[in-house]
């Protein structure tokens, strides 16, 4: 390659800090709220040489993508880092805290393909990050802050987010013991018609009772030795509060029991549960023991109709589904760099301006 | 090969594809639903259809006379349902779970002794008598969808129950609807047995159809029709009642080699 093609090359970067660089406490300075990202992103076009760029920020990461025209090709991700330490005005100690990676041409385009299908989560596949991505690039857009390289890549990456959450299963599974609750609930029930009962009102059977009401969840009771805290609890869940030795007489119209009291023994018997189970007509009973000493007699599981999960039982699951994602990643590897030839490829075949193809000759 | 015998091959490895496809992809843990599988099912039943329309041809009537042509019927009739069914109830997996049994029959009709040979020509065709065997095959073919179902629905259960968590219990729909996709099945083929039989008395009694046949499809109504009360009360947990879909399904296919 002769020196002036050099010359002529528009650089592809991405100046990012995420979860595994950065601890939150130095994160969080320099998380950008969505209301500022507009100006944000007229900044970094405004810096000498720069493009096109595109702002990603969310709890777990901030990333520039910018596109540095041939004529500044020197010195990109310094002026992007000293943007960022300027808008954020911080200090000497933070802005040495600051643990960037710097990424250029095909090391951009393969980092955000892996972004988007959620490979560089916290929580390997998880499928929100891909609707983050979305609205960074509806953002960019609508402030005219793209152009033909970042337009093209930002596209792509949506389509090879999906090949990936279509072609493998990184995504299915539950890594958490409040989703696998839910996931559970959702091979019994329609959890829109799913009544919730919390017997007890510890974090975790909250941490349940919330994710399910967030997906849907008809209505929930909360009863608890202190009937203040059911009440606090119910009230912020938007359900009723029970005194603590009513909860059995609701029994039979309850679909899910999320049991967490501190009792020393077994609370919910097989025969209280074969009485409800005649009460409910066969219909399902999901229950979920996350308590310590353990509040259900395993027992129940061997009624008909009944599924009982305790702790042990949601955190192996949980625990299954972080090594099902992880076996995943090698096939979500390949198509990423499946997509990564292709893309070269097809930018080559598009009709590109000079500046650009320099560029794309590296990708 | 003739083309009738064509069509029910590439009938057969369609369907047979189909399965054999879901099974390795199921092993390997990439299965996940893609419009290739409605696709296969879609050649299948249009292959199958080809079958029908060129045996009815050749034996100048509907197929429907000897067991190998009822097994291709009720298989058609299977597949017909899963359009139906499947996308009314989002069982995303029955088409898995179809292929394979309508492959299967598909192979037992082709290996049955005198397997698709002629029939002798039918003094007179009776338009209600066809329409009552068409119509009954329709009902065994929705009680085997109900098996089908009931099979889904013993499979997940037994996950749920046992704790093993694997790949197909994300695909398999939940148990609840299961258990109502049964109902439905049940009912349904109720039902059409029901007007299956309700024609028999409208034939006139020199064509009236008459013997074993007609006392195996009122045995089978019986069985179902119990069967369809149990469950409508919810006498027995759904688990039961899986069971008894796949159980009862033995009845009419047995009875379809005894009445044949």
């Amino acid at each position: 390659m002769s020196l002036s093609e050099t010359e002529n090359e528009k650089r592809l970067l991405c100046l990012g800090l995420n979860y595994r660089t950065t601890p939150v406490e130095v994160r969080e300075r320099i998380a950008f709220p969505e209301a500022h990202l507009p100006e944000a992103l007229r900044k970094v076009r405004a810096l000498p040489g720069f493009e096109e760029s595109v702002v990603l920020s969310t709890c777990n990461r901030v990333e520039l993508y910018a596109v540095q025209g041939a004529a500044e090709a020197k010195g990109g991700f310094d002026l992007l880092r000293d943007y960022l330490v300027e808008h954020f005005q911080l200090e000497a100690e933070h802005a040495e805290a600051l643990s960037f990676y710097h990424l250029e041409s095909e090391e951009t385009v393969r980092h955000l393909f892996r972004v988007v299908s959620g490979m560089d989560s916290m929580v390997l596949g998880e499928t929100e990050i891909f609707g983050q991505v979305k609205q960074a690039y509806k953002t960019a857009l609508e402030s005219e802050a793209t152009g033909k390289m970042l337009n093209k890549l930002f596209q792509q990456a949506f389509q090879v987010g999906k090949k990936v959450r279509n072609e493998t299963s990184i995504q299915r599974g539950s890594t958490s013991v409040g989703s696998v609750a839910v996931d559970l609930c959702e091979k019994v029930f329609d959890l829109k018609r799913c009544r919730v009962m919390l017997v007890g009102a510890g974090e975790m059977s909250r941490t349940c009772a919330q994710s399910l009401m967030s997906r849907g969840a008809k209505s929930v009771i909360v009863s608890n030795r202190s009937y203040d805290r059911a009440v606090e609890l119910a009230t912020e869940m938007g359900g009723r509060a029970l005194k603590f030795d009513e909860w059995e007489t609701v029994l039979h119209e309850t679909d899910v029991i999320i049991s967490s009291t501190s009792a020393p023994h077994f609370v919910i018997k097989p025969e209280m549960v074969e009485q409800v189970m005649r009460k409910r007509r066969w219909e399902p009973l999901f229950i979920i023991d996350i308590a310590v000493p353990r509040d259900v007699d395993p027992k129940v599981n061997e009624i008909e109709g009944v599924y009982l999960y305790d702790i042990d039982a949601l955190q192996a699951i949980a625990e299954d589904g972080r090594r099902e994602r992880l076996r995943q990643l090698a096939a979500c590897e390949e198509i990423v760099e499946d997509q990564l030839a292709k893309f070269g490829r097809a930018r080559r075949l598009s009709g590109v301006s000079e500046g650009e193809e320099g560029a794309l000759e590296t990708i | 090969m003739t083309l009738t015998q064509l069509l029910l091959l590439l009938a057969t490895l369609a369907f047979a594809g189909g399965a054999v496809h879901a099974f390795v992809a199921f092993k390997a843990g990439r299965w996940h639903q893609s419009r290739w599988q409605w696709v296969l099912i879609l050649v299948g039943f249009a292959l199958q259809t080809g079958f029908l329309y060129w045996r009815g041809k050749e034996v100048g009537q509907c197929p429907m006379k000897s067991l190998p042509d009822i097994l291709v019927f009720i298989s058609w009739s299977m597949v017909l349902l899963y359009f139906l069914v499947g996308s009314a109830y989002r069982l995303s997996l029955l088409g898995v779970f179809t292929g394979p049994m309508v492959a299967g029959l598909l192979a037992l009709s082709a290996v049955l002794p005198g397997a698709f040979d002629p029939y002798p020509a039918k003094a007179k065709i009776v338009a209600l008598v066809e329409l009552h065997v068409a119509v009954a095959l329709v009902a065994y073919a929705a009680f085997a969808m109900a098996a089908v179902t009931g099979v889904m629905y013993l499979l997940q259960e037994r996950m749920l129950k046992s704790h093993r968590i694997g790949q197909m219990f994300f695909q398999l729909p939940p148990i609840r609807e299961l258990a109502r996709a049964i109902l439905r099945l049940v009912l349904l083929g109720l039902g059409l047995l029901s007007v299956a039989l309700g024609l028999t008395f409208a034939l006139e009694p020199s064509v009236a159809v008459t013997g074993s046949k007609v006392v195996f499809a009122w045995g089978v109504w019986g069985l179902y029709a119990v069967i369809a009360v149990l469950m409508w009360r919810h006498v027995m947990s759904p688990r039961r009642m899986a069971w008894l879909a796949v159980a009862g399904f033995i009845l009419p296919f047995v009875s379809l080699w005894i009445v044949s």
